[in-house]
Parts: structure tokens; C-alpha cells; sequence
């Protein structure tokens, strides 16, 4: 979808991407000035206020009654209400509760007479977000309308941020906002992956990969020191060009002024927020860093909204996985017992033939090919019984790396053929399993013939093992990486599902994967996929002792 | 009496191209298709083997070789089957089989089975 009316902004126009008015309202939000409008039934005072107000860059609206003022909220959508309590008809009081009604994100601001407490505390408790007093001069006008579109603004902020649980869309509008209340030049949100690098996740005004590599080193090295520093706390770098732990980092001349906003959940650091000005005196204020605080700990509740989230996904589907993988056992014990008699007649009538037969002739040939044909038959049925046998587990305390190391001895010299190297990493200190050695054997057997022909010219197979911890439990983890082919990403979730398969035909029954996650549940464990098209595969495996 | 064996299965298919495998190598063939007809032939006759299916639509294959190799202990029996799990020796309790036929099997894989008992009289 394109976005016809949305300024010529890379930003921006990522937005129109995902469905959702929350997502228009929030690119509204973003690019438009404050409107305000004010309710007064003096012309004088209501044009000095408009007036103090239009040269400071906001879009005003004016109306002269209360019943004005309600009128117009119905009809547009206003950030600010500047009320007179007195005027005829509807008072003040009155219309600020209806205008709240019909508008509860619009923030209001009470003029009353001097004096009149009672009226003041009354429009606070309406909802009012401060009062002033008549006569008042403009620069206190000034100071309240800000203070009340501060807030307005961080009001929009939260709901634009809480709006989704979808990560992707949360970090986009995470370094939106963050860009928008910092005034950044330049922003970027850098995670922490499985393996502990950092990565830029989502980021603003990075032109280029050279600048990309430019931040992300700054990004990796203020990690490494915010363990050691203070690791809740802001860090602001001021011409990081000229500070020693930086100075030789390219384009690091660009950058005028850097913050680093922390990202945590928990006491454990998650990665960061990185907000960069490149112009000169643009340092960052005491206010900045106030914002920046609310701000952090805002992202740092909405990460872990959809942190949680994903992992009820996750369990979901596991869940449906797991289903599926039961059904589809007991179906296959029964249907395979009803294929085999039919497959064994027609592969021994066909060998009968093959006997009588000159092997010049076209009907030999023809029955070689029915012979094969049964023969892959019979290699799906094998699977589909290995799958429906997985009741019959044989569980005893193991150690890992003995059915990995039987499953490779029994594998090398194929691999030996196909110029696949093994590299072994095996962590100290491995607890034992309580696992099914034989079904080990055939969940590593199966992941090692995936590698292998995911490498048809070669390459390496890197295979560790270390200790992990499930939940409150201890267990091992363990990884078997390929530099192959890889899996396409849409593909990536599938590749678990019985008989899905990207090999060609005939060469994979589309079980192995299937079976491997059967097993695994049944060890209490999980399997789980990574990827990169033409860089190669990674499967990791973690079973609690 | 020797070569004489005995095929025991619901399947016509696979008892047509299992009798033609081993009777083209000099075996006599005589078959049932469930088992009341082949403990019926088993009281008449004395066979060097049984091959015997453990599916039978009249009574349970494992019942079957129990009353064959009490009839006639020398009998060496095949067991038939299409799964995995009944590869298990006894396959009743007190009765132990020759050797195990998983389908789907080709010719070769009967004949081989045969030959090496053979061998090993």
C-alpha cells in the first residue's frame, strides 16, 4: 500500500505499512502542530491569547460560548481547551464536562476570576489540567499551555506505544517517539541477540551501511561499559570525537552530542537507545534527560508487553504443534499397517517380473522404476512408523554427547564424501539427561542429514554442546549449525509441520523434522530454528535434566 | 521333508509372489490364508518352516505359532510384520521364532532368510 498524502518521509511512510487507524492517528500526531482552541466570551482577553499563542507556532480556534466550545470538539479534534469559567449560558464548569465526554485525551486549562478557589478546584476535579488566574500575563499563559501539551503529548506517546504488542510495529513507534521528543538528528534502538551481539533493530536518519557500522560500534562499546558504569543510569557524550574510548570510530565526527538511554527487563540489560544531534550547541538539557527517563522506562514496560506476548504466541503454537504431531501418530501406526501389505505385493510381483525380464528391454527398465517408486514407499512408511513408535521411550540419565558422538560415527564417512567438515564444541560441565538414548540418536541423525544436504558442495557442520537453564531447571543446549543453503523465512515456521519439505522429490518424506519435535516434547524440551538464505541453518535443542 | 514350507497370510498378493520366490527355488509352497486352515494343514503335515503373518482375521498370528510349535516343535517359524516393535524374541512367552520378515519385503529378503537356514541344518 502506498501513502498518498504523508510527507516525503522514510519514517512516516513505513507506518502506512501496517493496518490500523491507531497507526494513521499516530502519523497525525507526529507531523501536525498543536491546535488549540479557546473558549471565551471576551473578544479582548481571547485575542490576546490567540495571538501570544499563533506566534509560538500553535494553530488556534476561537468560540464565544460554552455552547460554542462543545460545538466544536464534536466537530474537530483539539489538543488544548483554553476555558473562561464565567460566560452566558453554558458556563464554564459545565462545558469543560461535556467536552470531556465527547474528547477525553483533550487537555483543558480554566480561566478563572481572581479569587474563586472553589471554582478552580471544582474544574480539577472535571478534569481541567491547571487553572489561571485573571488578569495573568502572557509568559505564565505560555508555561501552562506547555506544560499541559507536554503532557498531552506524553499521553499519546503511552497509547501510541501500548497500542501494539506486534514487536516490529513497538519498535518502529518507540524510535519514532524517541526521535520526536529528543529532537534527534539521528536515533537508533540496538538489541542484544541469542548469542549476545548487538544488532541495530530499528533506526532513524542512518544513511548508509557505513554509518550503520559507525553506531552500532559505538552502541557495542558503551555496552561493554555499562555493566562496569552505572547500568540504569543515562549516559550523555558530549563530541564524542573528542573522547578517547571513541575518537577512532569512523563518521564519529558527525555526531555533536550522543545520549544512551539503557534498555532493561528486570536487572538484566536488553540493549539500548542511542539518540544522536549533530548540530553544534545542541546539547542535551536537564529536561531532555527527565523526558528521557519517563520515556525509558515507558519503552521498557511496552518491551516486555510484547516480549510476553510473543512468548504466548510461542506456547500457542507449540501447543498446535503438538496436536497435530499426535494425531498425525496414531493415524500413521494404522495406515501404514494398511499400505504395507498392497506396497509388499506389488514390490514382489515386480522383483518376479524383474527376473523373467531381459535387462535390454524397456519393460525391465520400466519395472526398475516401480521397484524404486515402492522402495521410496517403503522409506516413508519406516518414517511413519518411527513416528507413531515414539510412545515407546526408554528413558535413563544420559550424557549428551554419547548418542551425538554414536550418530556421528555412524554418519562420518558420508560426510567424509561430501567434503563436510564436523567441528565438535562440547561446553564443561554437561549435567545429565534424562532422555531416550535411541531416539537422541535419530533426532541427531535426522537434524545431520538435513545439514548435509542443505551442503551439496561441501562445507561445515558446527556442532556444541553446553549447560542451559529451563525455567528453574538445569538441562543442556544443543546446536547443530550448517553453512548451507538456508531456509527462506516464510518457510522457517513450517519447517516442523509433517511433510513439509524443500528437498526435491523424493529425496525427503517431509517427517524428519516432525519426528525430531515429537521426540524433543517428549523430553520436555524445545527445538527451534535459525536462518539466513545462503548463509546456512542452526537448530538448537534444549532438554531439562 | 526337507524344503517344505508352509505360507501363512490373509493377503493373496503377498502369498502369490511369496510362494512363486521360493517355489522357483526348489521350495514346496503350501499355503493358508488364516488359522484355522493353517493348523488344519499343520495336523496333516510336517514342514521344515512356517512364515506366518501376525494380522489374521480368524485369530491372533502369535496364538497361531503357539499351537504350531506345540504341535510340531521343529518347526522353524518366520514372523511377518509390519511393525517395528514386534521385533521381539520370544514373541510369546516360551516360544522363539527363526527370524522376522518386515513389510514391506521383496523377494530377495525371503529367499536370503531361507537360504541361511538352509545353511545352517
Amino acid at each position: 500500500m502506498q501513502s498518498p498524502s504523508v510527507p516525503g518521509n522514510g519514517l512516516m511512510r513505513k507506518f502506512i505499512l501496517y493496518n490500523g487507524f491507531i497507526e494513521l492517528a499516530w502519523i497525525v500526531f507526529m507531523t501536525k502542530k498543536a491546535r488549540i482552541l479557546v473558549v471565551d466570551d471576551e473578544e479582548q482577553i481571547s485575542e490576546i491569547i490567540c495571538a501570544a499563542l499563533s506566534s509560538d507556532g500553535y494553530v488556534l480556534s476561537r468560540a464565544f460560548s460554552g455552547e460554542q466550545g462543545v460545538n466544536a470538539v464534536r466537530k474537530e479534534k483539539f489538543d488544548l481547551v483554553i476555558m473562561d469559567i464565567q460566560m452566558p449560558g453554558m458556563d464554564g464548569i459545565s462545558a469543560l464536562g461535556e467536552i470531556k465526554k465527547i474528547d477525553p485525551e483533550t487537555e483543558a486549562i480554566i480561566i478563572t476570576a481572581y479569587g474563586s478557589m472553589s471554582t478552580a478546584i471544582q474544574s480539577m476535579r472535571k478534569g481541567a489540567f491547571d487553572y489561571l488566574h485573571k488578569p495573568f500575563n502572557i509568559a505564565e499563559l505560555r508555561t501552562v499551555v506547555e506544560r499541559a501539551l507536554e503532557k498531552k503529548k506524553f499521553n499519546d506517546i503511552t497509547k501510541a506505544i501500548f497500542s501494539t504488542i506486534r514487536s516490529e510495529e513497538l519498535l518502529s513507534i518507540i524510535i519514532d517517539s524517541v526521535t520526536r521528543i529528543l529532537k534527534a538528528d539521528e536515533s537508533l534502538l540496538v538489541l542484544i541477540n541469542k548469542t549476545g551481539k548487538p544488532y541495530i533493530a530499528v533506526s532513524y536518519g542512518l544513511d548508509g551501511q557505513a554509518r550503520e557500522k559507525s553506531r552500532l560500534e559505538v552502541c557495542t562499546r558503551i555496552l561493554h561499559r555499562l555493566p562496569v558504569d552505572d547500568i540504569n543510569a543515562i549516559t550523555l557524550v558530549d563530541e564524542p570525537f573528542n573522547d578517547a574510548k571513541f575518537t577512532d570510530i569512523a563518521l564519529i565526527g558527525e555526531i555533536k552530542f550522543a545520549m544512551i538511554l539503557p534498555l532493561m527487563e528486570g536487572n538484566r540489560l536488553t540493549g539500548l537507545i542511542n539518540i544522536n544531534r549533530k548540530r553544534p550547541n545542541a546539547y542535551f538539557t536537564e529536561n531532555d534527560t527527565q523526558r528521557a527517563k519517563v520515556f525509558g522506562s515507558l519503552v521498557n514496560l511496552a518491551l516486555r508487553n510484547a516480549n510476553l506476548y510473543r512468548q504466548l504466541q510461542e506456547t500457542q503454537s507449540q501447543l498446535i504443534q503438538a496436536e497435530k504431531m499426535s494425531v498425525l501418530g496414531q493415524m500413521s501406526g494404522g495406515l501404514a499397517h494398511e499400505i504395507n501389505n498392497p506396497i509388499s505385493g506389488i514390490l514382489g510381483l515386480t522383483q518376479l517380473l524383474l527376473e523373467k525380464e531381459e535387462r535390454s528391454t524397456q519393460s525391465y527398465k520400466d519395472l526398475k522404476d516401480i521397484e524404486k517408486a515402492v522402495f521410496r514407499c517403503k522409506k516413508i512408511i519406516t518414517s511413519l512408523l518411527s513416528f507413531a513408535r515414539q510412545d515407546e521411550s526408554l528413558m535413563s540419565p544420559i550424557n549428551v554427547n554419547e548418542p551425538l558422538e554414536e550418530t556421528l560415527t555412524l554418519c562420518a564417512h558420508q560426510m567424509e564424501l561430501q567434503r563436510i567438515t564436523i567441528v565438535r564444541k562440547s561446553a564443561e560441565g554437561l549435567p545429565m539427561i534424562n532422555a531416550d538414548f535411541q531416539q537422541l540418536m535419530q533426532v541427531f541423525l535426522n537434524l545431520l542429514t538435513n545439514a548435509r544436504d542443505a551442503m551439496p558442495d561441501g562445507g561445515t557442520i558446527t556442532i556444541s554442546t553446553r549447560p542451559a537453564q529451563v525455567g528453574d531447571k538445569e538441562g543442556v543446549e544443543i546446536t547443530i549449525a550448517d553453512t548451507g543453503v538456508g531456509i527462506p523465512t516464510n518457510m522457517l515456521t513450517r519447517v516442523f509441520d509433517p511433510f513439509f519439505t524443500t528437498k526435491p522429490v523424493g529425496r525427503g518424506t517431509g517427517l524428519g523434522l516432525s519426528v525430531c519435535l515429537g521426540i524433543i516434547n517428549k523430553h520436555s524440551g524445545t527445538i527451534t530454528a535459525q536462518s539466513e538464505p545462503g548463509k546456512g541453518s542452526a537448530f538448537t535443542l534444549i532438554i531439562p535434566t | 521333508m526337507h524344503k517344505k514350507i508352509l505360507i501363512v497370510d490373509d493377503e493373496d498378493i503377498v502369498r502369490n509372489y511369496a510362494r512363486r520366490a521360493l517355489s522357483s527355488r526348489g521350495w514346496a509352497v503350501s499355503e493358508a490364508a488364516d488359522g484355522t486352515s493353517a493348523l488344519a494343514l499343520i495336523e496333516k503335515e510336517d514342514f521344515t518352516a512356517v512364515i506366518c503373518d501376525l494380522k489374521m482375521p480368524d485369530m491372533r498370528g502369535e496364538e497361531v505359532i503357539k499351537k504350531i510349535k506345540a504341535r510340531r516343535p521343529a518347526v522353524k517359524i518366520i514372523v511377518v510384520t509390519g511393525s517395528f516393535s514386534k521385533l521381539a524374541n520370544p514373541i510369546v512367552p516360551g516360544v522363539e521364532v527363526y527370524g522376522f520378515l518386515i513389510k514391506p519385503f521383496g523377494i530377495n529378503e525371503i529367499r536370503d532368510i531361507m537360504e541361511k537356514m538352509l545353511k545352517e541344518e
